[in-house]
């Protein structure tokens, strides 16, 4: 019961955050054409990443809410793994992305930067998914169906973000989109009640994992830009 | 892939679910039950990381001791970073403590990690669920540099707020950005168990509000990465307190005392004001003069209480006034009264018992002590007469010994039919050039020996001023009208002189009746007068006008004038004829009307040559437009 407590307070922090979070993300849809100049407002960098970081702590925020409640609701004792099983089925892991310290710290901010637009990218499409599912279920409470939402509106904003990021920093252009085909989900497999239950079970463990490393990511990278020689 | 593992999946899942049933496993990420049935294998007992880069992992060998010794178990690692990831063997034993290190090199952060414990004949004891990923198993250290310092105490001197601060544990890369790590501050009274825990924040310093003074208290803070469930161990305490302070022993009472010695002085400055009432009352609002007889109540007079106030006039007698009445405004230092003596009117008292009351009141002055009276030869003697005394007044009375028997009915008023039979008398006793107190509706005590308060006006003078018509008959006869409502007055002297015409005239209250000076309508001063006015002065004989309420009677001044006067002669038979016609103005009224006294048509008056009133003058008074009736 300490832990539904625990999970709801957080749920409340989330839903009060919303509005913040809404005021707080400025359209980051600017191009380079001269149109969209004067709509786009002019943002320093360092503001920009204050608020991508802000972005990606709420996502982990709020998607590990989600888990918990996943979990308390859906998820039997015994079967509450942790992602210890499902650590290869996230789909995220042929990306290639460094997992220890010591290798993300050799990296470079730009594929610092780019290790978060990839995870970023590839998590938008499974979250659509994820709220299709959820609307399946039988008791799925509204709370655990609009933070899912919320995290995929998020997640859209942060991927502007830190494609401005890019190109301001790296002064690349923009990507495209390509991640997202990797790993490809798969939708139509008919499973079981419990296969469904633990697949999303695992999706929402592995976006809890990867929100938790796109933050890490993102931190470092401040922390490279602020204070270059004491960074660890 | 997915279809490879998910059978595999379902099958570990179902075994899973089988061993739901029975003990609920022995992996160390979940709340072990010690209680098992089965012999203990070997396991792990915990992993754990301090700052998200190292990690370690302890396993003890359970039940089977034979394997307890160093290098009977070995620990092997799954890194779940592909499909094709194998088991591997710990990088660094500690065996002292049977613990496995893995180095930042070897700890990956985002990946599973599993556990298996290996013995010699490769027997493998490995349990599901001691699979982790490294961040879900951090254990931040705790924090250090713990201090705090005292904010603020409250006014009572009760309680304090005290600010703690710290320092994020050193293995913790906090400041990197590694971890996100956030704080719990808890204390407690040292003398209790329970521990009070605060909003876990992010911040490196919090404040605790509500101290008390004298307690002593215990802080230590544990921390952990934010959004995850592992606590780092607690701190080491600190301890603090904070002694009462002996200032604010000192302002409180002070500031009882302001609020007792304020609230004293103002007890006491009320009671003052209450003492002094009186005098307080004289100094701030001195009294407005105002009609006083010793001796009645004013009151009565305001509500007419005719009757209270006959009562204490005539209630024992000649002693009266003196004797029954409550004495008022005898505490009045400032009241002048103007006392009506009784003195002198013992045989007029029994003339007067059938008096009425009115009548009495209408009296003409009485004797007072200090008057040189001088008795008429004749007393009028009437019954009805109200001015029966017949005694003739000394002029030179003063005034402010003057009690004035308060005429309560202004004569005005309709009952003074006995005014009528007064004034019919009153002619008799102008024949007889009497004095009688006369019309002084007020009684007023002035008298003047020897003097005639009627006599003929001649002539008006441009200016004003009346003349007298000489070589009237004398007659002495006292004359009031001059002076009038004693009652209110207050003893101002007034000559007679003053009084009549000239003077008064000025005055604006009074009206002189001045008719032409052959009318015979025209109240003049009693003809007996002799005239003394040989001049035109004006006479104060002449007319009585009627006086105004206020003012005065005539006063012993008069007296005094009375040699003076010229016409004043008491012997001088100048006056021809007497006049003939005259009425006496008893007052005026509150328009401004003349109140005459009718002219008494049986009194010849001898000295006036005017025809006598043709009409009957009501008693009341004459409306001026009446008075055109009046002349000839």
């Amino acid at each position: 019961m300490h832990n539904v407590l625990c999970v709801l307070q957080q749920g409340l922090w989330a839903l009060l955050l919303w509005p913040h979070l809404f005021t707080v993300s400025v359209p980051l849809d600017c191009r380079d054409d001269q149109a969209s100049l004067a709509r786009c407002p002019s943002i320093s960098q360092e503001k920009l990443l204050d608020r991508v970081i802000h972005h990606a702590e709420l996502i982990y925020r709020v998607s590990e809410e989600s888990c918990s409640l996943f979990e308390e609701m859906f998820i039997p004792l015994p079967l509450r793994l942790q992602s210890n099983q499902g650590g290869y089925a996230c789909i995220t892991k042929a990306l290639p992305i460094p997992s220890s310290k010591s290798e993300i710290q050799q990296l470079s901010d730009k594929w610092l930067l780019h290790s978060v637009l990839m995870l970023v990218q590839s998590w938008i499409e499974p979250l659509v998914y994820l709220q299709m599912t959820l609307d399946r279920y039988d008791h799925a409470p509204d709370m655990l169906l609009n933070k899912t939402k919320w995290v995929s509106e998020k997640l859209i904003s942060l991927e502007q973000g830190v494609v401005v990021l890019i190109k301001k920093m790296l002064d690349e252009g923009t990507m495209t989109t390509t991640y997202s085909e990797q790993g490809a989900f798969q939708y139509d497999v008919q499973l079981e009640m419990l296969e469904y239950v633990m697949r999303d079970y695992t999706l929402l463990t592995c976006l809890k994992k990867d929100a938790h490393k796109m933050e890490t990511f993102l931190k470092l990278l401040k922390c490279r830009q602020t204070d270059k020689y004491n960074c660890a | 892939m997915a279809d490879v593992f998910s059978p595999g999946l379902l099958l570990m899942l179902m075994m899973s679910s089988l061993d739901w049933l029975s003990t609920p496993g022995s992996a160390f990420l979940f709340d072990r039950d010690q209680a098992k049935s089965a012999p203990l294998e070997p396991h792990f007992t915990e992993c754990v990381s301090r700052d998200l880069e190292t990690f370690r992992c302890w396993w003890s060998p359970g039940s089977f001791q034979n394997l307890s010794s160093p290098g009977a178990l070995r620990v092997f690692y799954l890194r779940k970073d592909s499909p094709l990831s194998e088991w591997k063997e710990c990088p660094e034993y500690n065996h002292l403590n049977r613990e496995c290190f893995f180095d930042t090199s070897h700890t990956s952060v985002w990946l599973p990690y599993c556990m298996q414990l290996r013995s010699q004949n490769n027997v493998t004891y490995f349990n599901e669920e001691d699979c982790f990923t490294v961040e879900n198993i951090v254990r931040p250290d705790p924090p250090v540099s713990l201090n705090w310092t005292l904010l603020k105490v409250s006014p009572s001197g009760l309680s304090y707020d005290v600010m703690v601060s710290w320092e994020p544990p050193p293995s913790a890369d906090v400041r990197g950005g590694w971890m996100r790590i956030q704080y719990e501050v808890q204390y407690r009274d040292r003398n209790t168990t329970n521990w009070e825990a605060l909003e876990m924040q992010p911040h490196t310093q919090q404040t605790i509000y509500g101290l008390q003074i004298g307690i002593e208290y215990e802080v230590h803070i544990r921390c952990r990465m934010q959004a995850f469930t592992k606590f780092g161990e607690f701190s080491d305490s600190i301890f603090m307190q904070v002694t009462e302070i002996p200032s604010t022993d000192f302002t409180a009472p002070l500031t009882l005392i302001l609020i007792f010695g304020t609230v004293g002085i103002l007890i006491v400055i009320m009671l003052i004001v209450i003492s002094q009432q009186q005098r307080l009352m004289m100094i701030l609002l001195p009294p407005v003069p105002a009609p006083k007889i010793k001796g009645i109540d004013s009151d009565l007079l305001k509500k007419g209480k005719l009757e209270e106030l006959n009562f204490i006039l005539n209630g024992g007698s000649i002693g009266g006034l003196q004797t029954f009445s409550p004495d008022f405004y005898q505490d009045e230092p400032w009241v002048e009264f103007i006392e009506v003596d009784e003195e002198e009117a013992d045989s007029r008292e029994k003339e007067d018992d059938q008096a009425s009351d009115t009548q009495k009141l209408l009296a003409p002055p009485q004797p007072i002590s200090d008057h040189r009276t001088i008795r008429c030869s004749e007393t009028f003697r009437h019954p009805e007469e109200v001015f029966d005394h017949g005694s003739c007044y000394s002029a030179d009375r003063l005034e402010e010994d003057s009690k004035v028997q308060m005429d309560a009915p202004p004569p005005g008023q309709a009952g003074d039919k006995e005014s009528s039979t007064e004034f019919a008398e009153r002619t008799p006793a102008l024949d007889r050039c009497r004095a009688p107190p006369v019309q002084t509706q007020t009684g007023t005590p002035q008298t003047w020996v020897n003097t005639d308060f009627y006599t003929q006006v001649s002539n008006v003078m441009p200016s004003g001023g009346v003349v007298l018509s000489p070589g009237q008959q004398l007659r002495t006869q006292e004359s009031t009208p001059a002076s009038e409502h004693g009652a209110q007055t207050k003893g101002k002297q007034r000559d007679e002189s003053g009084d009549m015409d000239g003077q008064r005239q000025k005055e604006p209250q009074f009206h002189l009746l001045v008719v032409d000076p052959e009318g015979s309508g025209y109240t003049t001063e009693s003809n007996c007068w002799q005239n003394s006015t040989p001049s035109n002065s004006p006479n104060p004989g002449a007319g009585y006008q009627t006086i105004p309420p206020p003012p005065v009677e005539i006063k012993p001044a008069a007296s005094a004038d009375a040699n003076r006067l010229p016409y004043i002669l008491p012997d001088s038979p100048q006056l021809v004829a007497p006049v003939a016609d005259y009425t006496v103005v008893q007052e005026l009224d509150t328009h401004h009307s003349l109140l005459l006294d009718p002219t008494p048509i049986q009194s010849p008056p001898p000295c006036p040559s005017q025809p006598p009133l043709k009409t009957q003058i009501p008693v009341e008074y004459i409306t001026p437009d009446l008075l055109g009736n009046l002349l000839p």
